[in-house]
């Protein structure tokens, strides 16, 4: 979002100081016209696409209707209160924070896991790679459709081979105590493997002294990965931490196809409450407001973990 | 950001459509119109709609139909609602027969009666051409907004070599709660605590759970809302108590039925892999049933506790509001072409829905598929027990204050009674705004 643009524009400083204000600004402009020529086309579609469309979210979430007849007005902060006063909405935050834990941990986890033990490079790691690579590149609604019938109950692929195991068979998308779990465990076979991309990246980055060093001096792996890697992929952990949260609120597209928030709200997460508020209930007003709110947890999110990056990266 | 950004792109690019649809439509050529479909069940709709619209556009010349496939009923209501707020509707939407009612209060629906005046024929003609089951969904203040095109009911399937190898007779089939009780208890199998056959399976998902509970509430003797006013529902009452008790009983007092709530097509996989030996499921399902099942299996009425009634399902053609007055015109001849007797009748074998038409079932091709698939009949004959599909003022999110209540006592989580006052509070809240501006505005 606004972190791929440029920071600053340049601009001249070579006018004299007393020149008369107008003529300043002038000069000042012509220099930096070029700059914002060459940046037109994006922002035009930027400003079509992404801050007009934010500018009317803001807008509609100030507005609403009384009685379905009566034309909409200006309420103020109303919508706001009304999103943080519904109970959908505190079950959506709840579930996508767990959504958001259970996903994140047991990813990064399993990326930094495979990353490890893929790191040299052969014909076996590579094969390996690709294959663990391979659910990203599966759409999401592709993948959503595939588990549909692996979950079905009694008969689905998963109740087929464990069936036996079990006592009694789950229903895994249809009882509210599994069914978020069962959507989790898609992301996380979804996403494991995108984050090892990271990861790989990021153990390259590692110094072979430092490691050889620690080597000769008879450090075993496990200090190895204690004290050198690991302090070394702190910088990959917090991006790809930020990324997995992001997309723990983004991605909800298996959420839509396997199970529409049910049984009972218990897989609703808050960008589904958006939709739901916008499309099922019509109300466009809570629906601008739901989203103004989590706009803003997500970029208070991203700015403070940047900031904790740049931190980190420009420290000694 | 990402739905709204979602919307507006999509809002931009059905404008630049519609748009570049508008421009030629004002030259000298045939006036062009839009129909936006749903595919409901599965992908071979989609063919046999291209293939209706091709033979439409050859015998009319001065119109030129595109059908623009949309998704789901539901996504079909969000993209027909995003064209009228552009300002370039369709001509014409298959459009769930209870969405109408929500339309017409968000003032989304042409009325259809100067259309009807102006052919000629009385509104009572022209309803009179379907079945008396269909026109409740389709008149709204004794005005017509919709016109029926392909409807269904819920039906009862049992697999028949299922209910012979437990000594029950297929060719009488259960008409009542008890005895489709006892049959259900004598279809399921068990290991020791574990299952390995259910005797039924009834769907429960979000819309499908709300239609089945519209059944049992029905066959109850109960009404799910108040048909000629849309802001209310009967939720906390003792019919729907009733149906809810059976069900969860079905599931945790018997254990005849799958715990939990289960999605359609989980449902009709389960029947059709001999998981479960009934099921309740929409006349949708027929073709893909009689298609699949590789055993004998036989269709019946839903069994009554107190009287026979279902509802009925399926999708109406509707005209947004907002269309200039040339392409009204070419949408009601292309409307009433999509639901005359032979079109309609072509329309039914080809899906599994009935057709609306009555003079449909008089057509010799009619009665020909009949002959070789005389399951077909059993939703027909259901008709004349059928009533209108609940629709209320914000039908989906109404509907599902019921499901969620619903599926916490399928789940074993709540009990019947407190489950349907919980539901019951929260539709009140729902219908609330509407409430204030008709039935308690007062002088």
């Amino acid at each position: 979002m606004s972190l791929a643009e440029p920071a600053a524009l340049p601009v001249a400083t070579s006018a004299a100081p007393r020149l008369h204000l107008l003529k300043r600004f002038t000069s000042r402009f012509k220099a930096s016209l070029p700059a914002y020529l060459l940046l037109l086309p994006s922002l035009v579609f930027l400003a079509l696409f992404t801050y007009g469309a934010m500018g009317r979210v803001l807008i509609d979430a100030l507005y609403q209707r009384a009685t379905p007849k009566a034309p909409v007005r200006f309420v103020g902060l109303e919508n706001i209160s009304a999103v943080l006063a519904d109970p959908a909405f505190a079950g959506a935050v709840v579930n996508n924070l767990i959504y958001a834990f259970g996903t994140a941990v047991p990813s990064i986890a399993l990326a930094l896991l495979f990353a490890l033990a893929l790191s040299r490079t052969h014909a076996v790691t590579s094969a390996l790679r690709a294959a663990l690579f391979l659910p990203v590149l599966i759409p999401m609604v592709a993948a959503s459709a595939l588990f549909l019938f692996i979950f079905l109950p009694n008969v689905g692929l998963l109740d087929y081979y464990i069936g036996r195991l079990l006592p009694v068979l789950p229903n895994w998308l249809g009882d509210g105590d599994i069914a978020l779990y069962a959507i989790m465990v898609i992301t996380v076979w979804k996403n494991a493997g995108y984050y090892m991309l990271f990861f790989l990246a990021g153990l390259q980055a590692v110094p072979e002294d430092v490691m050889e060093a620690a080597h000769l001096d008879g450090a075993g792996p496990y200090r190895r990965l204690r004290h050198i890697i690991l302090p070394e992929l702190k910088p990959t952990f917090l991006f790809v931490t930020v990324i997995a949260t992001l997309n723990a609120v983004t991605q909800v597209d298996h959420v839509f196809v396997m199970t529409q928030g049910g049984p009972s709200n218990a897989t609703n997460l808050v960008l589904f409450y958006i939709y739901q508020q916008a499309v099922e209930h019509y109300d466009i007003g809570k629906a601008s407001a739901a989203t103004l709110l989590t706009l803003a947890v997500l970029m208070a999110l991203t700015a403070l973990s940047f900031r904790t990056l740049a931190n980190r990266e420009g420290g000694p | 950001m990402l739905f709204s950004r979602r919307l507006m792109l999509g809002l931009a690019m059905v404008g630049t459509m519609a748009g570049a649809l508008a421009v030629p439509a004002k030259a000298e050529g045939p006036t062009e119109v839009d129909l936006f479909f749903p595919v409901p069940v599965d992908g071979k709709l989609a063919r046999d709609m291209g293939t209706l619209i091709k033979e439409f556009n050859e015998t009319h010349p001065a119109i030129k139909a595109t059908a623009v496939y949309t998704g789901s009923y539901d996504d079909t209501l969000i993209k027909t609602r995003a064209a009228i707020k552009a300002g370039k509707p369709p001509a014409a939407v298959i459009m769930s027969a209870n969405f109408l009612l929500d339309m017409q209060i968000e003032n989304e629906l042409t009325n259809l009666d100067a259309l009807i005046k102006a052919d000629g024929t009385t509104k009572e003609q022209f309803l009179g051409q379907f079945f008396p089951a269909l026109h409740g969904n389709a008149v709204i203040n004794r005005s017509v907004y919709g016109v029926p095109f392909h409807n269904s009911t819920p039906l009862l399937y049992i697999n028949a070599d299922k209910a012979k190898e437990a000594g029950l007779d297929p060719s009488k089939p259960p008409q009542t709660w008890a005895e489709l009780t006892d049959w259900a208890k004598k279809l399921t199998k068990r290991e020791g605590d574990k299952v390995t056959q259910w005797g039924i399976a009834i769907p429960c998902a979000y819309d499908y759970c709300g239609w089945m509970m519209e059944t049992l509430t029905m066959s109850n003797g109960g009404r799910y809302y108040n048909e000629e006013f849309g802001g209310e529902v009967y939720y906390d009452t003792p019919s729907m108590l009733g149906a809810l008790t059976w069900w969860n009983d079905l599931i945790h007092k018997h254990k005849v039925h799958t715990p939990g709530a289960t999605p359609g097509p989980a449902v009709s996989t389960s029947f059709i892999s001999g998981n479960a030996a009934m099921m309740m499921l929409s006349t949708g399902s027929l073709t893909y049933v009689r298609d699949n099942a590789k055993f004998n299996y036989k269709v019946a009425f839903i069994p009554r506790n107190v009287r026979n009634a279902v509802p009925i399902g399926g999708a109406s053609l509707i005209m947004p509001a907002g269309l200039d007055a040339d392409k009204q015109k070419a949408a009601w001849t292309l409307i009433k072409w999509m639901t005359s007797p032979e079109k309609s009748g072509w329309w039914s074998r080809a899906t599994g829905y009935f057709a609306p038409n009555m003079a449909t079932y008089k057509t010799p091709e009619m009665v020909e598929f009949l002959g070789k698939n005389p399951d077909a009949k059993t939703a027909v004959e259901q008709l004349d027990v059928a009533k209108p599909w609940f629709a209320t003022y914000k039908t989906v999110p109404v509907r599902k204050n019921l499901e969620d209540e619903v599926m916490l006592v399928l789940n074993g989580k709540k009990q019947p009674k407190e489950a349907l006052a919980a539901a019951q509070k929260a539709a009140d809240e729902t219908l609330k705004p509407y409430n204030a501006e008709t039935s308690l505005k007062l002088p």
